[in-house]
């Protein structure tokens, strides 16, 4: 499983975000492969999940992955929320 | 004694192999899988090379845009020449930024697990960018410095500031967010502060920028790509087109060196040139970042459990996102004007860099806001554009000159062009 962190550059955000990710998954003994990227990329990698805000979901409407809205990238419980609920 | 000289000159003094080994110690101390530790040391490694690359495609294209505008504002030609370049000082120094940027993580963590500031900086590429120009800055200033006491002097400098920085800015982090658990870790808190500071005298706080509504359908200036062709397009367009016009020597030279294309196109050309080398340089630091800061944050949060993290500059935009804009208008409208001031009066071509100028502007726009509304974002954005072009000019000129002026060109921001004469001074003091 491939999922992608996306934030608007690629640089922070999106890196504090992917570490976050990964470590929810570790505690939910999910395995996954989990990078970072900024948005303009993002739509031509390939993926099975998105993570990202409600803001740049919308530019990311033509990816095929499923997108995984996360508004806070460090509120661990809503990152936790967002993947349970999604995650199959 | 060879061993010791083989070790020296090849790892040390080869970048990429020692923040390989770096990379690698960090994925061992998380328990990382075999696959992972190979996959996540290379990717460290080619992220850091990658970054040389894009590096020289930028310097190709601000070899056009300087020569344009240094005619359009009629000053003397000067090939972009006479400096080490991004590229070559990675290869000679790189490893000295590479080791200063742990070690001062070190001290980071060691600061804050004994003293009441609590803070992990943990903005990688941010410490990427600020060791190299305080590297640049110091190389340049005191020549050929031995390589352990730059490593020394660099470490103790970003271990400082990496756990000042955000304590100074945690009082108005605590205004913004509500909260006390987080903090600002990003080169932008000396534009940012000083918007509040100013926000809160000149400003209105009852107008808060969140009040009202600004229009939609602005969403494609969220990506960087975009935005930085868009406005180096027009900038390299507008300065074709009047050197197009203008009969000097200069500017007929200019046109002879697009060869058999039009001047116009060719300066298209060069402007998306310039927007693609930085969206190589920019996935190069996010690939070996990546790498990096998960195992500083590993060994952060094993050392000094309740430190707060010290995180990149967005994180104080969902407070405030009108004053998010409300910050990068007032810094691109007070880029432009001091584009042409500068220009006219010390013959220097800003580089208006829109990645600065957008997360600078946006942060201190925020931080504007929250002491004086409306008017404090606006006055933030423009505070933004007057350190960042001011400060572009006398790194460029007189502080990095003969290292990295291509990196400080497009990468250098607030806080390092504050305190990079105060590195001056100590390098000149101190070696």
């Amino acid at each position: 499983m491939k999922i992608l962190c996306v934030c608007g550059l690629g640089q922070g955000s999106s890196l504090i975000l992917r570490m976050n990710v990964e470590n929810v998954l570790r505690g939910m003994g999910v395995q996954a492969d989990v990078e970072h990227t900024d948005v303009s990329s993002a739509s031509s990698t390939k993926a099975d999940y998105i993570v990202t805000n409600r803001e740049l979901a919308e530019s990311l409407t033509n990816a095929s992955a499923k997108i995984i809205i996360v508004n806070n990238y460090f509120d661990v419980e809503e990152i936790k929320k967002a993947l349970k609920e999604n995650l199959s | 004694m060879e061993v010791i000289k083989w070790i020296a000159d090849n790892v040390f003094g080869t970048p990429a192999i020692l923040l390989g080994f770096i990379v690698l110690l960090g994925l061992l101390l998380q328990k990382k899988t075999l696959s992972q530790v190979i996959s996540g040391t290379f990717k460290a490694v080619i992220g850091f090379l990658i970054i040389s690359a894009g590096a020289n495609v930028i310097i190709g294209s601000l070899g056009v845009f300087e020569p344009l505008w240094k005619e359009v504002f009629g000053l003397k030609a000067q090939k972009l020449s006479g400096f080490l370049g991004q590229d070559k000082f990675n290869a000679e120094f790189g490893s000295a930024v590479t080791l200063a940027m742990t070690l001062g993580f070190l001290i980071n963590v060691l600061l804050a697990r004994f003293t009441k500031l609590k803070y992990i900086y943990l903005t990688g590429h941010m410490m990427f960018w600020t060791t190299t120009i305080f590297a640049g800055i110091i190389v340049h200033e005191a020549g050929d410095v031995p390589y352990w006491k730059l490593v020394a002097v660099l470490s103790v400098i970003m271990g400082l500031y990496w756990t000042v920085q955000p304590a100074l800015t945690q009082p108005f982090m605590r205004k913004i967010t509500g909260n006390d658990n987080i903090a600002l870790g990003h080169t932008s808190a000396s534009v940012s502060l000083l918007a509040a500071i100013l926000g809160k005298y000149l400003g209105n706080k009852e107008n808060d920028s969140e009040k009202i509504k600004l229009p939609k359908g602005l969403e494609f200036l969220r990506d960087s790509n975009v935005i930085t062709a868009l406005t180096m397009g027009a900038l390299f367009v507008i300065g074709a087109a009047i050197v197009l016009f203008k009969d000097t020597p200069g500017a007929r030279e200019l046109v002879a060196s697009a060869g058999n294309q039009n001047f116009i196109v060719y300066a298209i050309v060069q402007s998306f040139t310039f927007a693609g080398g930085i969206a190589v340089v920019l996935m190069g630091v996010r690939m070996f970042i990546g790498e990096i800061v998960p195992a500083f944050n590993g060994i952060a949060t094993k050392l000094v459990p309740g430190a707060k993290p010290a995180l990149d500059c967005p994180i104080v935009y969902p407070y405030a996102p009108n004053a998010v804009i409300l910050g990068f208008v007032g810094a691109f409208a007070g880029a432009l004007l001091w584009l042409v001031v500068l220009g006219n009066t010390v013959a220097y071509v800003f580089v208006p860099t829109m990645i600065v100028l957008f997360f600078h502007g946006a942060t201190a726009g925020v931080f504007g806001n929250a002491t004086g509304g409306v008017r404090g974002a606006l006055i933030g954005g423009f505070i933004t554009s007057t350190v960042v072009a001011w400060g572009q000019f006398i790194m460029v000129r007189y502080l990095i000159s003969s290292t990295i002026p291509d990196t400080a060109m497009w990468a250098a921001d607030s806080d390092m062009f504050i305190i990079g004469p105060l590195i001056k001074l100590l390098a000149g003091v101190l070696f």
